[in-house]
Parts: structure tokens; sequence; C-alpha cells
């Protein structure tokens, strides 16, 4: 028979500070780690949203990005070549959609507009809506007789004035207003950070004759690669990649910084191992003559070794449910929107951190790992007293 | 017995609980060095930043819109005899990379004349200036990509650039900059790239940002407002901004690193003094009866305190060093380059930051040591005595 579970509860409130001290070391890193994991989770949602390999980004031979791409006319009309593009099934338009990037910049919300972000402002025609199929609209499509656009749902989270009736000023010289008549989702895909508009009407606010990228569908029985190749070749001549790619690039260095997070926070959850280690050797040395009585009264050593292990889970499980409230109302009260560059457009991706019970379930597996890392070498001493001696002891 | 000793045998006493404080307590200090070391760097670059009282007048809309270079002569205008404004260098965006990798460079065209003097933290010698005078391919470099790249003074070197036309140029070497702050800049001369677009029959002898460089703070505050009154409501209304600001821009971009690290010291702080907190309150409750044996030999109170309150500094200070050592040293040995984050990169930890660590350490042991040493001194001689362990 099993020591009772209920044994370990209370042996934790025994001793009252030292239980309290333990919880608040690991509550802390859980805090941080539940947070970082957040955000990692959202940057990972959102880019597997968008990683379809049937839709293909086109730009400019040597470009890095839509924001640096500049793709003349004739040169888009080239794409039409291409055998592979799925079409409509009711109009029978082939499903290839120019677009143009420009930047505006809006005040961030969290600061109260201290601080601003670049957010991309996209051209685009009714074909985009066919070939973005994860764009659902809340609210009404832009019209293309008036100057309107529609708000990704991530950024008018996070920047000020893009509210539903608002106006946004746009233009080169930032002087023609445009108003919001719409938000719209993408299931977290990178495009949720975007402002969209009505491609003609946004090339002649910013001067432009050129479009930026083109985004394709692909029909369904096409190969990815050989289509890739084709563009690549003579008779087209741009560059092209699957939306899978092209996100991956931009994220790498986002992920950068979540590696230099990720080291600091397991540095400190390896300080939280040591200090439940100290607290277990203690609760161990504290309590020699009852661990001997219970080897006394028939316990086995492994018993006795699996209940200090359990003890130890329970008093991290506790402070693991202390670090995740923490955290949530970390990001209740101060707020939970995160913006970052990608690597060469110019522009933020915005994350909304959650956090989610699959984050809440992996900071837990932490810290269970981390209590039971931390109390096995104190169990394994105390499954190896010597009875004897240590009923003996004073 | 002195207190030394009382404190050597206590700290041999558990050697297990000591090593294991150290420890817990030695990595978060780890952590801590290298992230005061970060926020010391930064603070540095942005005195440095401001000292140099550069101001970099940009389009009001976005760094991307691009503006006429006879701008240049306007700005020299609004100060004819050179008062308050030093030089003007205009620049625009090259985004060059290495054929065949993905990383872009921070890589600028600029004012060949005026580059030199604009940026003349850049530590140019005369024969370098002169250098890069004569040679229209010439090109000044940050550590970043030398190291990367395995560049040296004098190497003939290819870039692609990124924006349109999406040209490829061929640059020499001439100066290897060795500020932390400009680890990843690339510098080259805007004539060259004028001339280079003119042969393909593209000529845009646009700039992205002019640098000012000014006199005195007041010169640069006065331009500032003067710059953007002076261009407003024309087609290129301008943003000035001193360095420090320009810069602001982009550490909220990717991701504020400085916020990150300023939380990771605050968090590492607080799990510390808990750390520390509770390897006293276990230690005490373990020897109360023998702190009860000092007061009953004739121990004063005052110095029961003492005895608990050093031991719990001397370990914070053990732990620090034990964490902040190995720590520099690394950083020294194995500098965090390969993460291309801008000035991360040229981390190395400083004496001051060391320094700053122990004082927060020696802090932290005494915050944790004081409420022990409390209980132990106001500790009930005969009721402690008669307690079994």
């Amino acid at each position: 028979m099993a020591l009772p579970i209920s044994y370990h509860w209370r042996n934790l409130f025994v001793r009252k500070t030292t239980t309290l001290l333990t919880i608040l070391v690991i509550g802390t890193v859980v805090g941080v780690f539940s947070w970082m994991i957040g955000f990692a989770s959202a940057l990972d949602r959102s880019l597997s949203v968008a990683s379809e390999r049937q839709k293909l980004i086109v730009l400019k031979r040597g470009a890095t990005s839509e924001s640096n791409s500049a793709i003349p006319v004739e040169d888009y009309n080239r794409l039409n070549q291409l055998t592979q593009i799925a079409h409509d099934p009711t109009t029978n338009e082939p499903l290839l959609s120019p677009e143009m990037m420009v930047q505006v910049s809006l005040p961030r919300i969290r600061d109260g507009g201290r601080t601003s972000g670049n957010v991309a402002v996209r051209g685009v025609t009714q074909t985009a809506f066919a070939v973005h199929l994860n764009v659902r609209l809340e609210g009404r499509r832009f019209s293309e007789a008036e100057p309107q656009v529609i708000v990704g749902r991530a950024a008018a989270k996070q920047f000020a004035g893009l509210q539903l009736g608002e106006s946004i000023s746009l233009g080169f010289g930032a002087d023609r207003p445009f108003r919001i008549v719409g938000h719209f989702s993408a299931n977290g895909a990178p495009i949720e950070s975007e402002i969209w508009g009505y491609l003609p009407a946004l090339m002649n606010a910013y001067n432009r004759s050129m479009y930026s990228s083109a985004w394709l569908r692909l029909s369904d029985g096409a190969n990815p690669d050989e289509a890739i190749e084709r563009i690549k070749g003579p008779a087209i001549q741009l560059e092209a990649q699957t939306e899978a790619v092209y996100w991956d690039a931009q994220s790498a260095a986002i992920r950068r910084y979540l590696l230099v997070a990720y080291i600091l926070v397991t540095v400190m959850a390896l300080a939280a191992v040591f200090s439940i280690a100290n607290t277990m050797f203690a609760m161990v040395a504290g309590r020699t003559r009852e661990i001997a009585m219970l080897r006394t009264i028939g316990y086995s050593g492994r018993q006795i070794l699996a209940g200090f292990v359990i003890e130890s889970v329970f008093l991290s499980m506790l402070g693991g449910i202390a670090g995740c409230l923490a955290c949530a109302a970390w990001l209740e009260l101060v707020g939970s929107t995160k913006d970052m560059f990608g690597a060469t457009t110019f522009t933020t991706m915005a994350f909304d951190i959650r956090l989610t019970p699959g984050t809440a379930a992996a900071a837990l597996l932490l810290v269970i790992a981390v209590g039971a890392m931390g109390a096995f070498v104190p169990a394994w001493r105390a499954s190896r007293l010597g009875v004897v001696s240590a009923l003996r002891e004073p | 017995m002195t207190l030394t000793y009382v404190l050597m045998q206590n700290l041999k006493r558990n050697p297990l609980r000591t090593a294991l404080t150290i420890v817990a307590f030695a990595l978060p200090m780890a952590v801590f060095v290298a992230a005061i070391s970060f926020v010391m760097l930064l603070a540095r670059i942005s005195a440095d930043n401001e000292r140099e009282l550069r101001l970099g007048v940009h389009h009001r809309i976005t760094l991307t819109n691009s503006l006429p270079d006879g701008m240049r002569r306007k700005i020299e205008a609004l100060d004819p005899k050179g008062e308050r404004l030093l030089a003007v260098c205009g620049m625009r965006w090259f985004g060059g990379r290495v054929p065949g990798t993905q990383n872009t460079l921070t890589s600028l065209a600029a004012d060949a004349d005026t580059f030199p003097i604009v940026y003349s933290d850049v530590d140019m010698t005369d024969e370098e200036i002169a250098t890069w005078n004569r040679d229209r391919t010439a090109a000044v470099t940050g550590k970043g990509p030398a190291e990367q790249y395995g560049w040296k003074l004098g190497d003939r070197i290819e870039l692609e650039s990124s924006v349109p036309p999406y040209m490829s140029l061929e640059f020499r070497i001439v100066k290897i900059i060795d500020r932390a702050e400009r680890a990843n800049f690339f510098y080259f001369r805007r004539d060259y790239l004028n001339e280079a677009r003119e042969r393909i029959g593209q000529p845009d002898p646009r700039c992205n940002i002019f640098w000012i460089k000014c006199k005195t703070a007041e010169g640069l505050r006065t331009l500032q407002a003067e710059i953007d009154a002076t261009f407003a409501n024309t087609p290129d209304a301008t943003k000035s901004e001193d360095e420090n600001a320009f810069a602001a821009n982009f550490t909220q971009a990717s991701g504020d690193i400085p916020g990150l690290m300023q939380v990771a010291a605050i968090v590492v702080v607080v799990i510390i003094a808990l750390v520390a907190g509770n390897t006293m309150m276990l230690s005490l409750r373990e020897r109360m009866r023998e702190l009860a044996v000092f007061k009953a030999i004739g121990f004063q109170r005052g110095r029961v305190f003492r005895i608990v309150l050093a031991e719990s500094v001397l370990l914070a200070l053990l732990g620090a060093l034990v964490g902040v050592i190995p720590t520099s040293i690394g950083l020294a040995l194995f500098p965090l380059k390969m993460l291309r984050m801008g000035p991360i990169g040229q981390l190395d930890v400083s004496p001051i930051a060391v320094l700053v660590s122990m004082v927060i350490a020696l802090l932290v042991g005494i915050a944790a040591g004081l409420w022990p040493a409390y209980q132990a001194q106001r500790l009930n001689t005969v009721d402690a005595l008669r307690r079994v362990a």
C-alpha cells in the first residue's frame, strides 16, 4: 500500500514559510515561462495558418519581401502564361492577385501612443479574397469607388485609430483620408496585422505604377516546385516561394528573440530545481525519525522515495498554479499585445498573447519535471535511511 | 570564538545545502550580470549618441518615402554661417546582402564629403579618410559582418541590393568600425551608387534620411523645429529626430530587448531573494537549539543577530561570485555574435556590472537574513532548549 496522499499534502503545511517561499520561486519562474510559451505559440499558430502549399507569392528577383519588391505591370502580365494557376469555378477568372504593399506609422495602444509601429497597407482587388481563402470579413468589404479600407483584427487591437467608422490618412503625403468600413480575421495568420484597400486607389494615393507582389493559387494537382521553377525560368523571370517558406523567413528575427528569452528562462528554471532540492533535503533531514518509523511499520524504501517525489510535485504544482494565475493577471492588467518586425518586411507582425489551456499544460509539465528532478536525490536519500540509527537520533 | 570562525563552521555544517543555495543563487545571478551589462551597454550607447549631437531628418510618413537630395542644400541654407550645423550627410538605403545569403545588412550609401565629419565617432584616421575620398568603391563596415564573413582591410567584396533596382555592387573595405553601436552597419559612397544607377538607365539620386551633425544641443533643438517647419505642407514634409528618438522606433519593433532584459533583472532579484530567504529559514529552524545554547552561555542578542545575518550575506556573496565570474569569462570567450541582434553581439561584462551585481547580492543577503536574524535574536532560550528538533 502506498503512503496516503493526504499525508504528503498535510506535510506541506507543517513548514509554512519554507513552503510559501518555494512556491513563490516556482511561481515566478512559471509566470515568466508561460508568458513566453504564449508568445511562441501565438507566433507558431500564426505561421502554421499561413502555410498552404498551393499558395505562392511572387516577388521581383533580388527582393527579400513584399516591402522592397517592385513588379512592373508588364512583368506581372507574363504570369498569365503559367498553366498551373487555378481558376475561379464561377467566373473562370485565374486566381492571380496583384498586390501592393506600403507602410503607415501608427501609435501603439499599449503604451498610450508613446511609440509607433509600421503597419502594412496592402492594396488588393476582388481576386485577393479568392486567393487568401482564410480571410473572414467582419463588416463590409471596401468600396472600389470610395476611399475605404478594412483592417485586420490584430492590427486593430494593437494600434490606435483603427476602429470601425474612423478615418486613417494614407497616401505618400498622408493627405488622403480612408474610412474604415470593416474588420477582418484570417485565423490568426500574419495578414491579420495589415490594412487592406482597393489596389488602384492606393496605387494612385502613393504615386505608384508598379505592384509589389503577386499571390496566386495553384490548381489542385499542380506541383508547387515545378510552378516555382517555371516562374524563375526565362519566360517569366520572377521569384516565387510557397507561403510557408516566405513567412518562415520573415519570422527569423522573432525566433532569435525567443531564443534569447528561452535561455534566460532555462537558467531560472534550473535555479528553481536547486531551490526545490534544497527545500526537500531539509524536509527529509527534519523528518529522519518519522521516515524511519514509516519504514518500521512496513513501508518500503521505494514507496518512501515515491512519496517524497509526490510531495515535491505537489509543492511545485502549487507554484505552477500560482505562476499561471500571475501570468493570466499580467496579461489581463498590463496587456497581452506584442508586435515585432518581420526580418525584412519593415512592417510589424502583431500578436495577441493568450494563456491557452495548452500553454498552462506546458507550464505545469515543466513544473512537474522541475519538482521531480529537485526531489529525486533527497527522496532517494530518505529511502536509503538506516532505520535503526535513525530511530536512535535525538 | 570569532564571527568568522562561527560562520565558516556553519557553512561547513551542511555542505550540501550550502552548495545547493550557492548554485540556486549563482544561476540567476549569471542572468542578472548579463542583463545589467546589456542595459548598461545601451545606456552608454544612448549617452554617446547624445554627445554626438546628430539630428536625423526623414519623410514624415515613413522612412521608406524618399526625399530629394537637393534638400541637403536647403537644410544647409537654414544656417549659412554654420553657427549651429557642422555638416549634413544624405543617406540612401541599399539593404545589401552577400550573394547567396539571406541576411540583409544595415547598408547605406552616404554623402562622401560629409560622412567622415558627421560620423566622426567612426574614428577614421586622416589616411583612411584620404582613401575613402580617393576610391569611389570605398566602404566602411562594422565589426559584425566583418567577423561573420571574414572581411579584412583592403578586401574587395560584393553586395546585392534588396531594393529596386536590385543592383550588385563591388566594394573595397577601407575601415572596420570598432564600436558596438555600429557593429552591424555598412556605409559606402552615395556618388558610387548614383553612377551605377545612371549606367543602367535608372537614375534616382534621392535619400531616405539626412543626418545633421550639430554644434550644440541647443542648436540641435532649434534646427529640429526649423527644418520641420520649413518643409511642412509640401509633399516632402519631414520629421526630425535626434539619434536616440530615431533608434527608439526600432527598439520596440525588434521586440523591446531592453525591456525584456529589465524584466529579467527584476525577476532574478525576486528569485534570489526568495532562495536566500528560504535557506536562512531552513538553517535557522535546524539550529534553533544551538543558537539557544549560544545565548545560554552568554552571547548577547546583538551578536546572535549578527551571526545569522552575516551567514546570509556570505552565502549571497558566494553565490553571486560563482554566477558572475563564469559568465564574465564565458561572454569574453564566446560572444553572442551568432544571434545577430545588434549590440547584443558585442556584449561583454564590465567591471561596473560585476560591482552592481555584488551590491545587489549584498542587499538581497541582508534582506533575506533580517527576519531569521530577528527571530534568532528574540529566541526564548529556555523554550528553545527544551524543544525537540
